[in-house]
């Protein structure tokens, strides 16, 4: 998960993809209408045929065509005020191009003829200077031709809710929480709307919308004597789904719960370092799932591809169907189909129909993601649809799909977990996160800890974090939960490529108990 | 896409002329570039992209809102005035909302250079090519981006303020690996103009330490003395520097600054006397952004002069609540640096490690600033004096305010770029560092 990406969309979201919410219609409506807003089908079919005609009169073998819309809107309250309203929405298009198997892409925000032909003209160019570095040329699999539209199912239409009313749950969140004990707190509600429309000289000619909703809270205590201070973030994941998600959630609970946990932080003891079974809370584990899995398992980075910047990985083709990466309970899926996941589309931004599909099959790797002109490298087909361009400027890149640990199908609860554990520690939530370039080592903070001694919980520990190697981490995983336990987290902001880009993207986990982990203790001496 | 100045400043004026709020503030930004990205010796993905944005924010009274867009015809300004306008008045009031600053003096931008935003594709896949061709000879593996951009943006209030930026840079990133998949070496740089960049020069660095680094063997974590490249130290030094100095929650007791028994450490001295760090938008060799929060002229800063904490960055708003000049954020950051070469560093060194760069850098604890991240792409054992072989990644766990109180040596401050830091042009020496914690082994090459 990207770091500076994080920070910013927890600081306030303040880049320029921010945007206008449907709210506003009805007043400015008829002047808000963008170049592409204002575009019908035949319309955006027009300058998609404009830039592949262009493209392929110049010789290119492949072209696809990108306009889309975002739509932002941004609400952060701290303590009794609110800190910040926007709203703000960013449309343009991309063309790409493959010339003699090498690519150019090239994107704008303005949708008229001649900059559609301009863009291509500028890919083109892109691709013809590159052709020198060209060693080996890309070549592309058959892909179906698609015409279609995909609307990401939701119930109430997160747009559609007044700011007013968000303002006010973000104000009545902070303030449960000041009356439980906190000094400071934060709470934030961001939604976006991707519009997407997607054609290529394949013949494809696809129509997408779907909608996110990110909420983040924290609440901060300090103790002006000793000059220590503790803060606790809320667990609500950033999800794919209608603003029924947000009125079904009980931020009250959880921020005066949280007051009084950053509080017992404070008194709690410190962890002792050393090796501890761990009971992960899925609130926990997802992200651990994320870092240790979804990124190890890209094909992209098994190729060498992103060695200058993301990594590459330890999973290596010849370890396809070989690989024991997990003891026998552990099975991963990939599933952009997913209800309420964050990467859930219906086409890939190649313009491949999404699926699932197993990665890890009773601890056994079985299966990369990939996004075309990648499969046949291995021996394979064709790409598995987890293509994605975080905007209309970017490239389309292999991304994660929702990677998810499939359930227990035996009955297991968490105080099943729990109860065979003689000495350990259980954890929830996030903190801090970091894994190396290959994906091997790794090391997870999480917001509480609590001790677990002879079965049972025994109260709550501070500044700890484990760390382990992940093929040993998921082979001594002995214990899961069952579907009850199922938890949907996800991150908004996971980075990847060069230049940059952010993909969201979720992971379903449930409670799992792993034997023997090495545990730090990150307390320092400070400068005061 | 670029606006020049006469331009931007015609369209704030037509925004603001529309606007029927006490207050208006009119952001604009664009920008156009070019890249190649290339691995495993072939180009992968190569682009053009080109962005043209607009952000209006309203106030009424104590209320504000804002709205940003990308349709810069009148009638969507018209609409984008009308809808931060409706977000404002939507708004409850906010105390601390600051009215918009007037006309301000600005130093002249020195972040500009034509051969960058002229720079042709041709041009930029010329100066890959030799990378590429070195690295086939050698039979490794080279990996990389090579990115020139040129952007602008300006800012305008209602009451009088207008100012516009141009800048450039330049970004080279370069991997090479052997095949075997034992050794990795990295160099990369930044600039502002793409005709002083050394793309051949940067390759030769990134292979001569692929192949040195090949076959590591792994050393017990614990201690070390460790030699920390420029680009690791921007990654440290500009995290703690962009993301932790802040006056405000150090008052509020909440940051790695706040004293015992309330207020801040600034003042006061807790880093080492040989650290001094500052900013400066003038800076000849990493010069940055004329301005910052709100339309704050940049100025020079010092953060850190002779281990003495000096500021901390400090909005209007706290600015004013507690009687202080507002100490906007960083547009660019330098370290002083020192006159012990990189060489000498090693000399001097009886058992130590040296560090080409760090990877997945995060916060463990903001009270002490303790961080977590590992090497890559070349660790190398010091032994009296000498490199004597490559060793496998490790995991750290410091903080960068003890590793400032830890420096044993400085080099020749350059510009540089780490992919964890502060995201503003840096300038920063080698350091030789006393008592850094590697708390496990990363076999990850």
């Amino acid at each position: 998960m990207n770091r500076r990406s994080f920070l910013r969309s927890m600081a306030g979201c303040t880049c320029a993809t921010l945007l206008p919410s449907t709210l506003f219609l009805g007043e400015y409506n008829a002047a808000a209408q963008d170049a592409v807003q204002g575009l019908d089908l035949a319309g955006k079919m027009r300058l998609a045929d404009l830039a592949i005609a262009f493209a392929k009169t110049q010789g290119a073998s492949y072209t696809d065509f990108r306009l889309c819309r975002y739509q932002t809107e941004y609400v952060e309250a701290r303590e009794h005020r609110l800190e910040e309203s926007s709203i703000g929405f960013s449309a343009g298009f991309n063309v790409r191009v493959l010339l003699d198997g090498t690519w150019g892409y090239a994107g704008s925000p303005l949708a008229t003829d001649d900059e559609v032909r301009a863009a291509a003209a500028r890919a083109l160019e892109m691709a013809r200077a590159s052709r020198r570095l060209q060693t080996r040329p890309f070549v592309l699999e058959d892909i179906p031709a698609y015409r279609d539209r995909w609307d990401m199912p939701m119930g109430i239409d997160p747009f559609a809710i007044p700011t007013d009313d968000k303002i006010a749950k973000l104000l009545a969140i902070n303030d449960a929480a000041l009356k439980a004990g906190a000094n400071y707190a934060t709470a934030s509600f961001a939604f976006v709307r991707d519009e997407k429309f997607f054609a290529s000289s394949r013949g494809s000619a696809i129509e997408q919308t779907r909608v996110r909703i990110l909420p983040d809270t924290e609440v901060t205590v300090i103790d002006k004597i000793t000059g220590k201070f503790a803060s606790c973030a809320g667990l609500a994941a950033p999800r794919g789904s209608g603003y029924d998600y947000l009125t079904s959630y009980d931020f009250i609970g959880e921020a005066t719960r949280n007051a009084g946990l950053a509080r017992e932080k404070l008194a709690a003891k410190p962890v002792e370092p050393g090796t501890y079974d761990l009971v992960l809370d899925p609130t926990n584990l997802w992200l651990t799932i994320h870092e240790s899995v979804g990124h190890p398992t890209e094909l992209d980075r098994a190729l060498g591809w992103e060695a200058n910047f993301a990594g590459t990985t330890f999973c290596t083709p010849d370890q396809l169907g070989k690989l024991q990466y997990g003891s026998d309970l552990m099975n991963i899926v990939a599933d952009r189909t997913q209800e309420g996941g964050l990467s859930t589309v219906g086409y890939d931004d190649d313009g491949v129909r999404s699926t699932a599909f197993p990665i890890i099959q009773n601890g056994l790797f079985v299966n990369y993601q990939m996004a075309i002109g990648q499969a046949q490298l291995i021996g394979l087909k064709q790409s598995n649809g987890c293509a994605f361009a975080d905007d209309w400027g970017s490239f389309p890149i292999q991304r994660m799909p929702n990677v998810s640990l499939q359930p227990n199908p035996q009955s297991c609860k968490l105080d099943d977990l729990i109860a065979d554990v003689k000495h350990g520690l259980y954890i929830v939530g996030n903190g801090s996160w970091s894994i190396d370039q290959q994906r091997h080592n790794f090391q997870f903070g999480g917001q509480v800890f609590y001790e677990i001694r002879h079965g049972k919980l025994a109260g709550m520990v501070r500044d700890a974090a484990y760390q382990g190697i992940t093929t040993e981490f998921w082979n001594s995983m002995d214990g899961l939960g069952d579907k009850s336990t199922y938890f949907l987290g996800g991150a908004p902001n996971c980075g990847k490529g060069q230049p940059e880009q952010t993909a969201p993207v979720s992971h379903g986990a449930v409670p799992a108990r792993f034997r023997q982990v090495t545990v730090l203790n990150t307390e320092r001496k400070g400068v005061a | 896409m670029i606006l020049n100045e006469a331009d931007a400043r015609a369209l704030s004026h037509k925004v603001l002329a529309f606007s029927k709020a006490e207050a208006c503030l009119v952001s604009i930004g664009g920008g156009e570039g070019r890249h190649i990205r290339f691995a495993q010796n072939r180009a992968t993905t190569s682009g053009a992209p080109s962005s043209l944005s607009m952000s209006v924010e309203s106030h009424f009274g104590q209320r504000s809102g804002s709205a940003s867009g990308t349709d810069l015809s009148d009638d969507g300004l018209t609409a984008l005035v009308a809808a931060s306008e409706d977000v404002a008045l939507r708004a409850p009031e906010n105390p601390e909302l600051m009215p918009p600053l007037g006309a301000q003096t600005y130093p002249a931008g020195t972040n500009y250079a034509e051969a960058t935003r002229r720079a042709t594709p041709d041009q930029l896949a010329a100066a890959i090519a030799p990378v590429l061709a070195e690295a086939e000879a050698k039979q490794l593996q080279s990996s990389g981006f090579l990115q020139a951009e040129a952007g602008f943006s300006s800012f305008a209030t209602n009451k009088g303020l207008f100012v516009y930026d141009l800048g450039t840079d330049v970004l080279q990133t370069i991997t090479a690996r052997t095949p075997d998949g034992t050794g990795s070496g990295w160099a990369g740089a930044a600039h502002v103009d793409f005709s002083k960049l050394d793309v051949a020069g940067l390759g030769s660095i990134a292979i001569d330490k692929a192949i040195r680094s090949q076959k590591p063997q792994a050393l017990e974590p614990g201690k070390y003395t460790v030699l920390l490249e420029p680009s690791a130290v921007s990654d440290l030094v500009g995290i703690l520097v962009a993301e932790e100095f802040d006056q405000r929650s150090a008052d509020e007791g909440r940051n790695f600054a706040t004293k015992k028994g309330g207020g801040s450490l600034v003042g006061q001295k807790i880093f080492g006397d040989n650290v001094t760090v500052y900013s400066d938008p003038a800076d000849p060799i990493a010069p940055g952004s004329i301005y910052s929060d709100d339309g704050l002229p940049a100025q020079k800063t010092m953060w850190i002069e002779n281990g003495v904490l000096r500021n901390l960055q400090c909005s209007r708003f706290w600015a004013q609540k507690s009687k202080r000049a507002p100490v906007p954020s960083p547009t660019t950051l330098t370290m002083v640096g020192g006159t012990t070469s990189t060489a000498e560093m090693i000399k001097q060194t009886r058992r130590g490690l040296l560090f080409t760069r760090f990877w997945y850098i995060r916060e463990v604890d903001p009270q002490t600033v303790l961080l977590t991240g590992l090497t890559r792409d070349g660790v190398f054992l010091i032994e009296h004096g000498a490199i004597v072989r490559p060793v496998h990644n490790f995991r750290f766990n410091e903080s960068p305010v003890a590793m400032l109180n830890n420096v044993r040596a400085i080099g020749p401050s350059v510009r540089t770029y780490g992919e964890e830091g502060a995201g503003i042009p840096v300038c920063m020496p080698p350091l030789l560092v006393e008592e850094f914690t590697l708390s496990s082994v990363s076999d990850a090459v």
